[in-house]
């Protein structure tokens, strides 16, 4: 009996006494048991202009001097947006030549509108994107998925294309190469076909989304070799077709056949020719290229080289340039973004001059949450970040989406992984596929809502002047990959 | 020293407030208790002294314990205890009549009518939009889901309702004397909200029996506690959030070799989830004096399906035998209830196979072989009748097995796997009788080796389809792993990639295969220490929770090769 009772005293006693023993534990021994520490290695992507920036710039001041003033703008077109706020900034005024392209499409039935869409591992496997271009495509027509890669790590988890590639390709990306042996395409990217006894090749199949049921118009474009005897193969129908590459400008285009649900093209004695991909249009409409790039952080844009991207705009003829990036800049343990700031104004000032004309969208960081004790909360980076992206995104004329508040704010990517059906994954930064269509439309409802007001502003204004003759000259003349 | 108690103990309770006080008994949605917070282990404290204070009474100390029970439900479901004390209250009145009645025929309503109710309150919570869901997408219905709120724990308790009333109508036991105990024994706290699912016959005895601890079971009550803790928080909760969830969020976003070991992964982290929390319960139950049954004994150390489902849940599996498997004909007795599902299952599936047909052949080959494969199992054995009911009645129980894990298509997948697997493996079991007295050999050692083998990668291989978000996704990891090629560089650098995850994986695995004896010998070192150091090892133990579950996830990495 007095046995009994001391065997549950025993357990009693051995419980407090273990409580004591975890306060000691917890305050000599170390407060994690395993650290979050980042592998080194040629296999992980890593933007290396990233590391570098952040080498250099380690102790840069971090001066304030935007976010007191209104911001005001000057007009384009006889249009001025009102005046903003720099909390809530949005930068409508900068996308006017683009709202303009917009109107005509709109009302005449005329032109074509032409995105780019740049990201990370956000917009992999056409994420975001691609809802991006359904809403732009259902309200404005247009049919394609526009520019592909000749390889991507994300293929197979793309559904608004079949892509698939031989594994022989020489692949150099901006994210890891700075001296490319060609230059890289707009896609940030060169293709070599050097392997000489094997046949590269590449396969596209349409899938069966709404607009993107076919491959329309595929169109090859490739860069400047002395290989004159290059050449690719396809099928039509039975027949194979072999088609010369003439690789005697910096950017050069061929037309391979008609649209078609399937594409398998094969790469014969093509060495040392750069391929950068194929196009997908139907020559009307919004086309939206998605150049999604897993680690990028946004600077291995400035590497971009402007005569080859001046010829890819004459004949893709870009109106809008969509920056999505940031998720790759959180991870640093500094707050002070100015580093990242300076860069990316310089990105965004390249850009435009790789692209006379071009109307640009800086959308920032989405919420993002880290561990802090116990509790997943907003990462302490999120809120200084999307700072310092409105602030360049002011500082160089561009359209800003704050995702981070559109999202919810503080604590938002919580609710989103635990909210049944959840929008995000585990990870608590990336997006399945029902977060992603949400988050493409609180982009796109952001753009079309600048667009409408864009509409009352354009119908009030007090001289209208010949639209046609301002806007960006160069890609309306020669908006002309499908007349060759 | 000073110094260090006002840092870590004084602030303990200086940081203490109206709101944290609150917080401590007040149920939030977004913090259910579970064994292994910290909020339960100083809950605990205080209830177990109280709780030993009362050991030598009855009813103060039943009264007690219901009250810390319907505490704890209400922590972990709000105010969804109403619900448990009311159907307590009908089922406890359902099984008194049932035991009352003397007609064959009316004890059959009665205990008709007692099963038919607690399954559909299981079904309203559980299933409802599951029905609606389905309903709409095969016969085109337009029903809005409902908002219904799952009750934790609603399917181990309404088991435990369904197995006393049962128990009472065979007979194999007297109804308990007052509701008192019959809420007791519902309402235990340590296995309600999430099993081991106890039987009315081997814990309602314990109740009227003098409270009583021994040092083995004290040993072996902390034993389990710590075990439990490592499983379910150390291993099972990192693998998952750092690299299992991720991978079975967006598998093509990751190389195949991390796809197969996302799918090991997944192996190792529900047997450490649910076995690791199972644990804690029978271990807590333990400390209080009442024993409950085994719920895990290394399901992946078995040589064939059969065997595993000996050693997997086992309350769950020899539930689901004694209720629903001999109430559905065993292996005597076809029944319409028995082939009712067996056949909707198949007849589903060769349509599914045929309304595929248009895109690809496959779902078709898949739908007729495996209905051809599931027929010739019965058909190859000699005693055909009885094979045949046995075969259909465990895939009855498999099926509904399946679906009682969660309203998905996919556990019905699951669990139609592990059905066929059983029937196949018995038809083998009847053509290659295994010799029960065989010497040990080379030969016969390496055959064991093979069959853990192939029995784990099937059990692992079901799992894909009970993790996967849906159909496409499971389908797609598979896919994914056949892409696997021999890379050991690649391996490797994967492997560095993710060395926390690895190695914890890897720990899972070498304590689930350790041999017995060895694990016997480590718990003997365990028992033969002195009271302090066991406590210190638990305190350490906690600490390495605490310090698992405050690293934060592990930066994302992409691997490009």
């Amino acid at each position: 009996m007095s046995q009994n009772k001391s065997y549950f005293v025993q357990s009693f006693t051995i419980f407090a006494v273990s409580i004591a023993a975890f306060l000691v534990f917890k305050s000599i021994l170390p407060k994690k048991l395993f650290s979050e520490s980042t592998v080194n290695s040629k296999n992980v992507v890593i933007d290396s202009l990233l590391l570098e920036a952040l080498e250099e710039d380690k102790n840069a001041a971090d001066g304030d001097t935007l976010s007191n003033q209104p911001i005001s703008f000057t007009a384009v077109d006889g249009i001025t947006f009102p005046d903003e706020k720099f909390e809530d900034y949005k930068g409508f005024q900068h996308l006017i030549q683009f709202y303009e392209k917009l109107f005509q499409l709109e009302t005449k039935h005329q032109g074509n509108v032409r995105i780019a869409y740049f990201g990370d591992s956000m917009t992999d496997g056409d994420m975001i994107v691609q809802d991006f271009r359904a809403n732009f495509q259902n309200k404005f027509g247009g049919q394609g998925v526009g520019f592909v890669n000749i390889t991507s790590e994300s293929a197979a988890s793309r559904n608004s294309i079949k892509h698939e590639f031989s594994g022989n390709w020489k692949t150099q990306s901006y994210l890891n190469v700075k001296k490319p042996r060609s230059p890289f395409g707009v896609n940030g990217h060169v293709f070599f076909a050097n392997d000489t006894s094997n046949v590269e090749w590449v396969k596209y199949k349409a899938s069966n989304l709404p607009n993107l049921s076919e491959l329309y118009n595929p169109t090859l474009f490739y860069g400047k070799s002395n290989n004159r005897s290059g050449k690719i193969a396809f099928k039509v129908g039975n027949d194979t077709v072999y088609k010369k590459l003439s690789p005697n400008k910096l950017v050069n285009t061929l037309v391979l056949g008609n649209t078609t649900k399937n594409l398998k093209l094969d790469f014969i004695k093509a060495d040392s020719i750069p391929v950068y991909g194929l196009n997908f249009d139907d020559g009307k409409g919004v086309h939206v290229d998605n150049f999604s790039n897993r680690g990028n952080s946004g600077l291995p844009i400035s590497t971009f080289n402007t005569q080859v991207m001046r010829q890819f705009h004459e004949k893709l003829g870009y109106d809008l340039i969509v920056l999505h990036y940031g998720t790759n800049v959180l991870n640093y343990g500094s707050l002070n973004y100015t580093w990242y700031e300076k860069r990316m104004k310089n990105v965004v000032n390249h850009l435009k001059e790789c692209f006379p004309g071009v109307a640009i969208l800086i959308v920032s960081t989405a919420d993002k949450a880290t561990k802090y004790d116990m509790d997943m909360k907003t990462d302490s980076a999120v809120v200084p970040l999307t700072k310092a992206q409105k602030k360049y995104a002011i500082q160089s004329g561009a359209g800003y989406v704050n995702l981070y508040t559109l999202m919810g704010g503080d604590g938002s990517m919580v609710k989103w992984v635990e909210e049944v059906p959840a929008s995000a994954n585990k990870d608590y930064t990336h997006f399945n596929y029902r977060g992603a269509k949400k988050i493409s439309s609180m982009i796109y409802n952001q753009v079309y809502g600048g667009y409408e007001q864009f509409k009352r502003l354009r119908a009030n204004r007090k001289q209208p002047k010949p639209v046609e003759k301002t806007t960006d000259s160069i890609s309306v003349k020669t908006d002309s990959v499908h007349v060759e | 020293m000073q110094d260090w108690f006002a840092q870590n103990i004084a602030s303990l309770f200086t940081s203490i407030n109206a709101e944290t006080v609150q917080n401590w008994f007040v149920y939030n949605p977004k913090e259910p208790i579970l064994f292994n917070t910290g909020l339960f282990l100083g809950l605990f404290l205080v209830f177990y002294s109280i709780y030993i204070a009362l050991k030598n009474t009855f009813y103060p100390r039943l009264v007690y314990v219901i009250l810390f029970s319907l505490f704890f439900y209400y922590k972990s479901s709000g105010v969804f205890f109403l619900l448990l004390v009311g159907s307590s209250i009908v089922d406890y009145n359902l099984g008194n009549l049932v035991h009352r009645t003397q007609s064959v025929l009316n004890k059959k309503l009665c205990l008709a009518f007692s099963i038919v109710l607690n399954l559909s309150f299981l079904g309203y919570f559980k299933y409802t939009n599951f029905i609606i869901d389905t309903y709409n997408s095969v016969a085109g219905g337009h029903f809005e889901f409902q908002k219904i709120i799952l009750p934790v724990g609603i399917s181990f308790y309404t088991f435990q309702s369904i197995s006393y009333i049962i128990e009472i109508y065979r007979k194999e036991i007297e109804p308990t004397k007052n509701y008192v105990d019959y809420l007791f024994f519902v309402s235990f706290f340590p296995q309600l909200v999430a099993g081991p699912i106890v039987r009315a016959k081997d814990f309602l005895p314990q109740i009227y029996q003098k409270l009583n601890v021994t040092k083995e079971d004290i040993n072996r009550a902390f034993l389990l506690i710590i075990g439990g803790l490592i499983k379910k928080t150390v291993i099972s909760d990192y693998i998952s959030i750092n690299f299992v969830d991720r991978v079975f969020d967006a598998p093509s976003a990751y190389t195949a070799f991390e796809n197969l070991m996302a799918s090991y992964g997944y192996a190792i982290q529900i047997y450490c989830d649910f076995s690791g929390y199972s644990d804690m319960a029978i271990g807590v139950a333990l400390l209080l004096g009442f024993k409950l049954p085994t719920n895990f004994r290394t399901p992946y150390q078995s040589a064939s399906i059969t065997e595993f489902w000996r050693r997997w849940h086992i309350s769950l599996s020899t539930w689901l035998k004694d209720f629903l498997y001999i109430s559905v004909g065993g292996n005597r007795n076809g029944t319409f209830a028995g082939f009712l599902f067996p056949a909707l299952f198949f007849f589903g599936l060769i349509v599914w196979g045929i309304t595929q047909s248009p895109i690809s052949n496959i779902p078709l080959i898949v739908a007729v072989g495996a209905t051809v494969l599931f027929a010739l199992t019965c058909l190859l054995s000699k005693e055909k009748e009885r094979t045949l009911f046995t075969n259909v009645n465990l895939m009855t129980t498999m099926l509904l097995g399946g679906l009682w894990h969660g309203a998905s298509l996919r556990f019905i997948i699951w669990g139609a796997l592990h059905g066929m697997a059983l029937a196949v493996h018995k038809i083998i079991m009847e053509f290659f009788p295994s010799k029960k007295d065989a010497k040990p050999s080379f030969l016969g050692t390496v055959w064991l080796v093979v069959s853990v083998l192939l029995t784990f990668h099937f059990v692992t291989f079901c799992w894909i389809f009970f993790r996967a978000k849906d159909f496409t996704t499971a389908l797609e990891l598979i896919n994914n792993i056949g892409k696997v090629t021999f890379d050991w560089e690649q391996w490797k650098i994967v492997g560095q990639g993710y060395k926390n995850v690895f190695l914890l994986m890897a720990i899972g695995f070498a304590w689930h295969y350790l041999p017995e004896k060895l694990v016997e010998k480590m718990q003997g070192i365990f028992k033969a220490l002195p009271i302090i150091l066991k406590a210190i090892l638990l305190g350490l133990v906690y600490w390495l929770v605490y310090a698992t579950a405050s690293a934060g996830p592990q930066p994302f990495i992409y691997f490009q090769f």
